[in-house]
């Protein structure tokens, strides 16, 4: 029914993720495919770039419960960048401002892990 | 019914046949030789009567036992062979029997007759024989030739007992005679039976029908001499004794052209043997194609019958999932040789690509280690994919270990049986599918019925408090789960949840949530330390990805107020003097947090009540649902609802409410559990103040 899509590039060691279209149950295996590659090949820093999603069920937050621990445990993280006011009502809702970081762009979000490697 | 009309009917024709036989030899004895008019007529009618019923008696047994042609030549041939022993090698036994005995005598007519009757009923048999052959696999209605055929010959024997009556008029007889050997020409240039034939049979055929001519020509010629012992046989009847003669000529030229037809037909039969054995190879696999339980079985069949028609040494179907390629029948070859040559097929040709039946010159396993068996190494393929609607499943492989590529009759047999094996793999591949959304279909049923057994069958009935719930399930069971507790005759405990993930899954988690919140809502009074001690639960026992939101709250009658804690589900809305509060105390979704945070976060709201707060519980699934164009149904929308109705029975709000979503939403179906809770508080206590 609903597309997505999802691409990945990389800057500065850290991997960005763009989601495109409707995350729910049916899409988020496709999502889940990438965060297991990236763990596969040791790349712990994401950064997940909501711009272009429309819509995340419980399904699709449960990928980035699936995956966050295993990011911070090797000293990266999954950091949420550019939502919609409506996707990030539903992040809200649920209390995860508490428990990720959430930036306005991508590009603070990826600047966070250059500082943070610095120190 | 129809066996016993048969039989009646068969041994109906033996007693005519039988009637006729005694009826013509009371008549012999009775009445001999004379060749006046009045013997002849009655005699020769007589004959053709005894002849005509032996013959229908012969015909129907030849049909009824189904012979093959070549065995019905076999039967015409001995009995020609029957008559040339009774006209050559018994003549001087039978001529000295007949000498002994004067033409006036009882005994001779009595052996005349016998005699006779050897020919009269080998030549039923011999015509007979003759009938079917001719009828054998025409696909036009001959019958009319045929039928002029046996007019021609009726009349070409009658003449001879005309020449006795009439001596002047003995030209009409060879006239008829040529007539009738043309027609016998003509009626014998089709015979499409031998085609049919396979090519063993038609080397037999050969030589059978080489004999046969010169038995037939033999006949002739001693049947037509003026030997003494032919006169037993004209004095019985000229008609009949002119009758052998044209059936010997039949036999002649009959035979003379089987045998030409059937040498020019040798050098094809090899190729029509294979024609044949492929029509009936594919038969033999469409029929075992909706067998799709059978896989197995019909690869086995399929690299059998490619093995047999294409000439090849050995064969094997390959299957492409999605594991990669799988050897899943072999024939004459190992498994791991032909996964071996399958790899380096595919290592050097695009096996994707092909789209037709691809031969391939295989010189892999030359440089093989062994080279004893040079002799038993595949020198040529050819590959055939198994394509459905464009989609290549896999492949089939036949393999020569000579020199000669598989030629293009080859090459299209594989193609068909490919294409075949192609067919039973989409079916086995469909029903698997049909087979797994069966079961999910059931799984579903199951967790619905969890479902239904979890939440309350009816709301709790309380003076100062109407309640009214609606849940509405999803196609796939959602989780939702509401409850009502009695925790005092003052108190009422509440909660409302909805678990992340569908179906079976969700059931089970909503089945513990129950448990959970049943008991702490005993044990704890704050909703605060109920939503705490939950998460403590449930953070060990819920799998990463998933987490529940909740709303826990407390009725306090006595006080008229309403405590509650959030955990990370939708708002609470509060509907008072026409205008909607949303509340959202803090507090992260159960399970979603391992760390201090979700104790830190979390808050409770405590309402002091008025008459008329209308206190609205839901799901996401309410908000959530969408409309032909995906909009959201929405908060706003919600709210206004409400306040529109805010002053109805709290039943038709629900239904009010309800009906709205699914008016929105119609034409898209709806993914999500749809759950509302409404509270009205009715209390009117004068002594309470403001809140």
């Amino acid at each position: 029914m609903a597309d997505f899509n999802v691409q990945m590039h990389e800057d500065n060691q850290v991997s960005i993720i763009n989601l495109q279209g409707y995350l729910d149950a049916h899409t988020a295996p496709e999502l889940e495919n990438i965060f297991t590659r990236l763990i596969d090949s040791k790349k712990y820093k994401v950064v997940v770039n909501f711009e272009k999603l429309n819509y995340i069920s419980s399904a699709g937050l449960g990928v980035f419960m699936a995956y966050v621990e295993t990011m911070r445990d090797n000293k990266g993280d999954i950091k949420f960048a550019s939502m919609t006011p409506k996707v990030f009502n539903i992040f809200d809702l649920l209390g995860f401002p508490l428990l990720y970081e959430f930036y306005n762009d991508e590009n603070e979000a990826v600047q966070k892990f250059s500082e943070k490697s610095q120190h | 019914m129809k066996i016993k009309f048969l039989k009646f009917n068969r041994s109906l024709k033996l007693q005519n046949a039988l009637a006729l036989s005694i009826l013509l030899f009371l008549f012999k004895l009775v009445f001999p030789f004379s060749s006046t008019i009045w013997w002849l007529v009655p005699n020769e009618l007589l004959v053709i009567c005894t002849f005509y019923l032996i013959t229908v008696y012969i015909h129907e047994i030849i049909n009824e036992k189904n012979y093959t042609p070549l065995s019905i030549v076999l039967n015409a041939g001995i009995l020609n062979a029957l008559i040339f022993l009774v006209l050559s090698a018994l003549r001087p036994i039978i001529f000295s029997v007949f000498e002994d005995l004067t033409r006036e005598n009882f005994m001779y007519s009595i052996a005349q007759t016998f005699y006779c009757f050897i020919f009269i009923t080998a030549l039923a048999y011999i015509f007979s024989v003759f009938t079917i052959l001719f009828f054998l696999r025409q696909k036009k209605n001959p019958r009319f030739y045929f039928n002029t055929l046996v007019v021609f010959l009726a009349a070409t024997s009658l003449s001879n007992s005309l020449n006795f009556l009439y001596p002047k008029l003995d030209y009409i007889q060879p006239a008829l005679m040529v007539v009738t050997i043309l027609l016998i020409t003509i009626n014998s240039i089709r015979i499409p039976w031998i085609a049919f034939l396979t090519k063993k049979e038609k080397i037999q055929l050969i030589f059978i029908s080489v004999i046969l001519v010169v038995l037939f020509i033999l006949n002739i010629s001693l049947a037509a001499s003026g030997n003494p012992s032919n006169r037993i046989l004209i004095e019985f009847s000229p008609s009949l004794h002119q009758f052998l003669i044209m059936m010997m000529i039949y036999g002649a030229i009959f035979f003379g052209v089987i045998f030409f037809t059937t040498l020019f037909h040798l050098p094809t039969a090899a190729v029509y043997d294979r024609k044949v054995q492929e029509a009936s190879s594919l038969i033999n696999l469409s029929k075992l194609i909706t067998r799709v339980f059978d896989f197995k079985e019909l690869a086995d069949t399929v690299t059998d019958i490619t093995i047999q028609v294409c000439n090849s040494n050995s064969a094997w179907l390959v299957t492409d999932s999605e594991g990669g390629l799988t050897v899943s029948a072999v024939k004459n070859i190992g498994y791991v040789e032909a996964d071996k040559i399958i790899t380096m097929l595919s290592e050097n040709y695009e096996l994707k690509k092909i789209s037709n039946v691809k031969t391939v010159s295989f010189p892999g396993s030359k440089n093989s280690e062994n080279p004893e068996d040079n002799n038993s190494i595949i020198k040529c393929l050819a590959i055939a994919p198994l394509k459905v609607h464009q989609k290549i499943n896999g492949y089939l492989i036949a393999a020569r270990k000579t020199e000669d590529q598989f030629d293009e009759d080859d090459q299209k047999s594989i193609g068909a049986f490919a294409d075949y094996a192609a067919l039973a793999i989409e079916n086995s591949k469909l029903l698997e599918e049909s087979l797994e959304k069966e079961r999910l279909e059931k799984e579903l049923d199951v967790a619905r019925e969890i479902q239904n057994k979890i939440l309350p069958d009816v709301t709790p009935d309380i003076d100062c408090l109407d309640i009214s719930a609606v849940f509405i399930p999803a196609f796939e069971v959602g989780g939702d789960y509401y409850d009502f507790f009695r925790l005092n005759n003052n108190k009422l405990g509440f909660v409302i949840a909805d678990v992340s993930g569908k179906g079976i899954s969700a059931a089970f988690i909503m089945a513990e949530i129950k448990g959970i919140f049943e008991s702490l809502s005993k044990l704890v009074n704050s909703p605060r330390e109920v939503i705490l001690k939950a998460n403590d639960i449930l953070k060990l026992s819920l799998e990463k990805k998933n987490f529940v939101t909740a709303v826990y709250g407390i009725f306090d009658f006595n006080n008229q107020k309403v405590i509650f804690s959030r955990a990370g589900h939708m708002p609470s809305l509060l509907a008072r003097d026409g205008q909607v509060i949303q509340y959202k105390p803090g507090g992260i979704g159960l399970g979603l947090d391992h760390t201090g945070n979700f104790v830190n976060s979390l808050e409770e709201v405590e309402i002091k009540l008025k008459e008329n707060d209308i206190l609205v519980l839901f799901t996401d699934g309410i908000t959530e649902s969408k409309n032909s164009k995906l909009e959201d149904f929405g908060i706003e929308r919600f709210e206004r609802i409400i306040l529109k109705n805010g002053n109805v029975n709290l039943d038709d709000l629900a239904r009010a409410i309800m009906k709205e979503v699914t008016t929105f939403s119609q034409g898209n179906p709806q993914h999500d559990d749809i759950t509302l809770v409404i509270f009205k508080w009715k209390f009117k206590n004068n002594n309470a103040g403001e809140i």
